[in-house]
């Protein structure tokens, strides 16, 4: 067998291979990190909030949460710790009698209420890794945790206005055409 | 007969973790076969040497076709010959993995080419992670099986960088260009084969991101995020042909970039070249001699059983296979009728105990890289199943 190599000890499927013998063995590496965040969390114009900066901390979790009040003013207050832990075990409660906004589809659109959003970015940091694996593992809930963070997905107001004026196109709109898992398979 | 070894099969919540939802078929059967075929060593090497050797022939059809401006005969939508061309120029439009479908290559019958699929190929997750993890689950040795299909990807994705020549330049020549990685929303098995190839890409060193080809920008400049970054180079698993079908004017936006060396699209449009079935008969034309080739033709061959299919085509459609009496024995309908057809010398698969036919799968990532197999009826279509493999 000098040129056929195959996949000793898994090695060579490098972080693909990490992750698959975790779940072969039956002990899942983490795949959130212990990294405590300092968030900032905005209320948008229709009541959801969003992640709109979120920067690694050696001190413990923190949030700005910014939101309006019922002047329209833009208010800020700060969230220790244990505050925002209190949230997220309380949507986590939410999460396993099935009630939470985080497991379900909400149909693309980006932005949770403060403690699904909470939980949607910190689980792993807040609950421990355990937990945050868990639900990172469900297929809505990782979607969710995705579209409310800003530095993934999600656009602040004024980078959508711009991309709106752009000459950049895109396309796709209205094709669900498949490359298929044959991809070609054809007999004969 | 084809021989199979029983296994102890992973089950689905498992499946799920490991990533892999697509475990079960419409119809509510699994997709992943409980059996693994036995390979010897001797067949293993004969796959390797004949992909490598397919390969090579394909790209001295390729060189033909544009020399000899056979588009046409290809079935090549006019509004791509020349992205094909500009991307058959310059090694950086470097191709970075396809897929053999080969007849015949254990049960002592002969391996015989069926198609190529260079542009999109699918069955990568399963192939390179999944039989791995069959043999994991079921405590044989790992050492036991063709595959080093992402170590092998991973390591093509450096060339883009280092081209011909050594991979180990990469880091020292490597200066932050990103890929960005692409599939249609709503679909799992594609966007997870994305991401595989997107991790591959990252292990070997690349800045990556994900983005939904929906929320994919493009302008002449280049190729963008939602975000509007910009990205030197964009893979998209999605067929050439049905951009140049389905989204032209994107086809002649992509060709501006190119022109403008603004961004390099993967895998590269000249792969549609080899992904047409009409390249079967130019392979044939040009190495008559070949002991891989079944007979093609852009015509009925006489007094042959053979199949007839479209030069673009998926998952087993708008397939026919008719006797020596030009007699139909089996057909199927589909969505790929409009293209061109081309006539193959029909061929037998290696069949199992209970008839199930078995088709090999080659990857190919610079040289042949894993094997596995597809189980089915007479035409393989979406409906086949998965079998893994191990060397005994």
């Amino acid at each position: 067998m000098k040129h056929i190599s195959s996949i000793a000890g898994g090695v060579a499927l490098g972080t693909a291979g990490v992750m698959m013998m975790s779940v072969l063995t039956g002990c899942e590496a983490p795949k959130e990190e212990l990294q405590n965040r300092f968030l900032i969390i905005e209320q948008q114009t229709n009541g959801k909030y969003i992640v709109v900066e979120e920067v690694p901390t050696e001190g413990p979790n923190r949030a700005i949460i910014r939101e309006k009040d019922a002047n329209g003013n833009t208010v800020e207050r700060f969230m220790n710790e244990a505050e925002m832990k209190a949230l997220a075990d309380q949507e986590y409660q939410k999460v396993q009698n099935g009630t939470s906004e985080t497991i379900h589809d909400n149909g693309g659109s980006a932005g949770m209420g403060l403690a699904g959003t909470i939980l949607a970015v910190a689980a792993g940091s807040l609950l421990g890794n355990m937990i945050g694996n868990a639900l990172m593992n469900n297929k809505s809930f990782a979607k969710n945790s995705a579209r409310t963070n800003k530095s993934s997905y999600s656009r602040s107001s004024a980078s959508k206005s711009k991309a709106k004026s752009s000459s950049k196109k895109s396309f796709f709109g209205g094709s669900k055409k498949s490359s298929s898992r044959s991809g070609g398979f054809f007999g004969g | 007969m084809v021989q199979l070894q029983k296994l102890t099969p992973l089950d689905d919540e498992t499946l799920e973790k490991l990533g892999f939802s697509w475990h079960t078929d419409t119809d509510g059967s699994k997709y992943v076969s409980d059996a693994l075929v036995s390979i010897t060593q001797e067949e293993a090497e004969a796959y390797y040497n004949a992909s490598n050797e397919l390969y090579d022939m394909y790209v001295e059809a390729a060189e033909h076709v544009i020399e000899n401006d056979l588009f046409f005969d290809l079935g090549i939508p006019f509004n791509l010959v020349d992205v094909i061309k500009k991307s058959w120029e310059n090694d950086v439009h470097w191709h970075i993995y396809g897929r053999f479908d080969l007849a015949g290559g254990i049960d002592g019958q002969d391996i015989k080419l069926i198609e190529f699929n260079a542009d999109t190929p699918t069955g990568l997750f399963e192939t390179a992670m999944l039989q791995w993890a069959l043999l994991k689950h079921n405590n044989m040795d790992e050492n036991k099986q063709f595959n080093n299909v992402y170590e092998a990807i991973s390591t093509n994705f450096k060339r883009l960088i280092t081209l011909l020549d050594d991979v180990d330049e990469f880091d020292s020549r490597y200066d932050g260009w990103k890929i960005l990685f692409s599939s249609i929303s709503d679909n799992d098995e594609e966007e997870v084969t994305t991401k595989l190839l997107e991790q591959m890409a990252n292990d070997a060193g690349f800045v990556t991101k994900f983005e939904f080809l929906e929320n994919t920008n493009f302008d002449e400049n280049g190729v963008y995020d939602a975000d509007e970054n910009s990205y030197e180079y964009w893979f998209k698993l999605y067929p050439w042909e049905d951009i140049a079908v389905d989204e032209p004017e994107l086809a002649t936006t992509l060709t501006n970039i190119l022109q403008n060396q603004e961004a390099i699209i993967l895998n590269p449009a000249y792969t549609l070249l080899f992904q047409s079935k009409g390249m079967l008969k130019i392979l044939c034309d040009l190495f008559p001699d070949s002991p891989y080739l079944l007979k093609t033709s852009f015509e009925p061959l006489e007094n042959t059983k053979q199949v007839e299919k479209s030069v673009f085509g998926r998952e087993g459609a708008n397939t026919a296979i008719v006797d020596e009496n030009n007699q139909l024995l089996e057909k199927t309908d589909g969505p790929y009728d409009n293209y061109k057809k081309i006539y193959q010398e029909y061929v037998d698969f290696p069949k199992d105990r209970e008839g199930d036919k078995y088709q090999a799968g080659v990857f190919f990532a610079y040289e042949a890289c894993g094997l596995s197999f597809r189980k089915g009826g007479e035409i393989m279509d979406n409906m086949s199943k998965f079998v893994g493999h191990v060397i005994v």
